[in-house]
């Protein structure tokens, strides 16, 4: 039993992570209209430069420069490439940000070359015992601060003038326009925001029990994916509670592998499609995301 | 009087101003993906603190001009190519859209457009983003409440949960909160009852009055003329008319064209008898005592009437009064909480959407829900799915059966569009056309599925006065010669008495009256609550349509 709620600990701090991810994928979406597969390099940029520079400026500056790193990139993709392109063809878009993702990983993973970076983290591999379970540090710190950046997102969306323009450009973009709303600006806001989420994630992704910054990070990341699109593209609710399925189903997996080996070996890296498949066929627009709705 | 074409000199044709223009179109020029012609040659001009009507039918270019004017064109494939928009002397015509917002031009966009999933009051922060400063702003939102004190009521409610009328003041004052030298208006009347249509006038002359210039593109004529100090008239991409509204209000080729007073009176009520006699898959419709019910709101409350087999009947009503509702009751779209509809001897309230079909009863929508990137022949074709045999695999290797098959549904589709005068349209795609093409399409394809029943869901909304008198031709040829039922949802009361063998009346989800037109027309609780006028007042504006002498 004690097991089973080591399990699911582990899985919330590690879906915490998902979450933040995915909900940059909702961010991007909403604002934009793109499926971003380019996040999970955006994931790696963070925790890379975090790596390669928390020696030298120490690791809390490190993490202000993976987050400035990221959120810039993320930025740069949508004024350099995606502008250009506002209002294709969904499918042209996301084959786009495919062609960034590609390019982005391998500059990555020249320039990482065979070492493994740290993050070099003050939590290091130390874990805490919580009601009789044991979790790694850096998970815990992961899930207190994806509740404040969670916290943090919903005031801003919900109070700032600049978050209601944001909810309004992403409702309607035309009309948004008409009042006034810089579309570019709104968009390239909504990619850096989503991009300092991803490094965030980055850096827990890559912190203990994970060996270290590799590029294959980026492929991880990519499990938040099923969490995206089982929260329903386009909620932010949607995407943490997303998040946390998929941590715990991959946790819960993992720990029971043992026992469900019928199903084959590396089921914790399936499961989290699988999940996602059982819950479209139910709810195909997922979990909480606004169904296709005309007024008729 | 013909106006001249040349523009006029100031002092004439300034009547709600004087001095230079705040905004001048001069000689503008649009097209569309490098092709089409859209604008040739506009040249307009709001005086400072004037109002300016712009008429026109659908597709004359009103939508296109104020695209060009608030910068917007690029996002709809257009631009200018020639000509200048100034705004006090300043060139905008190749501004983005912000800064155009910034020299102080707002636009309340058609159809409303409110951020429906935005509480009122953010909708209203979102406006005020374009204020100059704080101060400005909060006095912009003292402004809008006190215009609107309804939208101080509603102001934590979401915005998508406000009625049509409610809807509209929200988006007016959504972009006064960006304090507006020039307000432009994109048909603030449309698909709105009488009355909410003479506060939205009321409210026009307000703000005007408080120094804000104003820019009517309405299809509705009389409205637009009687708020505007100078007119416009767009014509095929070009200005035909223009000069002061109460003159151009005076010339028979507005009066006939977009007033619906002189010629093109519809035909009296008793020449429009039916011919045919109900089809045999033409069922009675029973409403019994029906309930609708969101969350807290009763949308209807007890309705109940009858369809008689092979008659029109209008159900009528303003703003909110529940007509809609009731319309998705009937074709499955919304599940009654309580009561029963009856069609002969099935319960269409037990049915799904696509059952309810099955028996023969089609709608059409207010807002259209045709397929823009296929033809219209395509578009009626599809209406034909009820009535295919062929399956996917005779279909596709073409067997003799199929091809008959084919034959025949398109000739039926041909039959249905000669009918309503579609007939040189059906290679068109349908995003090409104009609306009001667009909505004769939709009628056509409701009538390729061979209805018993068919529920017109506000077959005229958005048309102007001469669209909708074909339109009124149209259903009542083509309940002459099908012998279908009709039940037909508008506010435009003129069009409802001329056609109508029965009308229903609805206010605030319940059924105040139902019979006759001339029963209904008589009916004080129907004065009261739809026209909210004396008797008098109901005379003059049902006249119109009533009968041989209405408007002689």
């Amino acid at each position: 039993m004690s097991q089973a709620v080591g399990f699911v600990v582990n899985g919330s701090s590690l879906g915490a992570i998902y979450a933040l991810i995915a909900l940059g994928f909702v961010m991007i979406f909403k604002a934009t209209s793109v499926m971003n597969f380019a996040h999970g390099s955006v994931v790696v940029l963070g925790a890379y430069v975090v790596g390669r520079t928390h020696d030298t400026v120490g690791f809390w500056w490190a993490v202000l420069l993976g987050l400035a790193a990221a959120a810039a990139g993320a930025a740069l993709i949508d004024v350099v490439v995606l502008r250009r392109a506002r209002g294709a063809d969904p499918g042209t878009l996301a084959i786009l940000t495919i062609g960034v993702n590609t390019l982005l990983s391998a500059e990555l993973t020249r320039e990482t070359g065979s070492a493994i970076l740290s993050t070099g983290a003050p939590w290091g591999t130390s874990t805490v015992h919580l009601a009789g379970v044991s979790i790694p540090l850096s998970r815990v710190v992961a899930a207190v601060v994806a509740v404040a950046v969670v916290a943090v997102l919903w005031a801003v969306f919900k109070f700032t003038t600049w978050g209601i323009a944001m909810r309004a450009a992403a409702e309607d973009g035309d009309t948004a326009a008409l009042l006034g709303i810089r579309l570019n600006r709104i968009a390239a806001g909504a990619w850096a925001i989503a991009g300092a989420l991803a490094a965030l994630a980055g850096v827990f992704l890559t912190s203990f029990p994970s060996p270290g910054i590799t590029p294959a990070v980026g492929v991880t990341a990519l499990a938040a994916i099923p969490a995206w699109v089982l929260g329903g593209f386009d909620s932010f609710g949607g995407a943490v509670v997303g998040g946390l399925v998929i941590g715990i189903v991959t946790a819960l997996t993992a720990g029971y592998q043992e026992h469900l080996l019928f199903l084959g070996r590396d089921l914790p890296q399936v499961a989290p499609y699988a999940v996602m498949f059982l819950v479209l066929l139910v709810r195909p627009s997922g979990l909480f995301g606004s169904t296709e709705f005309t007024r008729v | 009087m013909p106006v001249l074409p040349e523009r006029r000199a100031h002092g004439t044709a300034t009547p709600a101003g004087d001095g230079e223009p705040l905004l001048e179109v001069r000689d503008l020029h649009v097209r569309y993906a490098g092709s089409v012609r859209a604008l040739r040659g506009v040249s307009m001009w709001v005086p400072d603190r004037g109002v300016v009507a712009v008429l026109g039918n659908n597709g004359a270019g009103k939508s296109t001009l104020l695209r060009a004017v608030s910068g917007t064109l690029r996002h709809h494939g257009g631009a200018v190519d020639g000509g200048s928009i100034r705004l006090a002397g300043r060139p905008i015509e190749r501004r983005s859209p912000w800064s155009v917002v910034a020299e102080g031009v707002l636009q309340v966009p058609e159809g409303r457009r409110v951020f429906g999933t935005l509480t009122v009051e953010d909708n209203l922060r979102v406006g005020g983003r374009a204020a100059r400063d704080a101060a400005a702003r909060s006095a912009a939102r003292e402004r809008v409440y006190r215009l609107f004190p309804v939208l101080r009521d509603r102001r934590r409610q979401r915005a998508g949960l406000l009625s049509g009328g409610e809807q509209q003041m929200l988006a007016i004052g959504r972009a006064l909160m960006g304090g507006p030298r020039v307000l432009l208006l994109d048909e603030p009347s449309l698909g709105l009852a009488p009355l909410i249509v003479e506060r939205i006038a009321d409210v026009i002359t307000a703000i005007n009055e408080e120094g804000t210039a104003v820019v009517l593109v309405e299809q509705n004529a009389a409205m637009a003329l009687r708020v505007a100090g100078l007119a416009f008239v767009l014509e095929a991409g070009e200005i035909s008319l223009y000069g002061p509204a109460a003159e151009l209000a005076a010339t028979t080729e507005v009066r006939d064209r977009y007033l619906g007073v002189g010629a093109g009176k519809p035909e009296p009520a008793v020449a429009r008898r039916r011919a045919t006699s109900p089809g045999p898959a033409v069922r009675e419709l029973t409403v019994e005592e029906v309930s609708v019910r969101f969350g807290g709101i009763q949308a209807l409350g007890d309705v109940s009437f009858t369809v008689d087999p092979g008659s029109l009947h209008a159900l009528i009503g303003p703003n909110g009064a529940g007509k809609s509702t009731c319309l998705n009751v009937l074709s499955g779209v919304y599940a009654a909480t309580t009561g029963r509809v009856r069609y002969g001897d099935d319960d269409l309230t037990r049915l799904a959407q696509h059952r309810i079909a099955a028996l023969g009863v089609t709608r059409t929508f207010q807002n259209l829900a045709l397929s823009p990137a296929e033809t219209v022949l395509d578009n009626l074709l599809v209406a034909r799915h009820r009535h295919m045999r062929t399956g996917l695999w005779a279909a596709a290797v073409r067997t003799a059966r199929s091809r008959r098959e084919a034959a025949e549904h398109h000739a039926a589709v041909r039959r249905i569009a000669e009918l309503l005068d579609l007939d040189h349209l059906l290679h068109h795609h349908v995003g090409q056309l104009p609306y009001g093409d667009r909505k004769r399409v939709e009628l056509a394809r409701a009538l390729c599925a061979e209805p018993g029943l068919l529920l017109l869901d506000e077959p005229v909304a958005g048309m102007n006065h001469r669209e909708s008198l074909g339109m009124e031709r149209a259903i009542g040829s083509v309940q002459r010669e099908l012998g279908i039922s009709i039940v037909l949802v508008e506010h435009d009361m003129r069009f409802v008495m001329g056609l109508a063998d029965r009308v229903t009346v609805l206010d605030f989800g319940r059924l105040i009256a139902d019979g006759t037109p001339a029963q209904v027309r008589r009916d004080p609780e129907v004065l009261r609550a739809y026209l909210g006028g004396s008797p008098e007042g109901l005379s003059e504006r049902t006249g119109a349509g009533d009968g041989p002498g209405g408007t002689a």
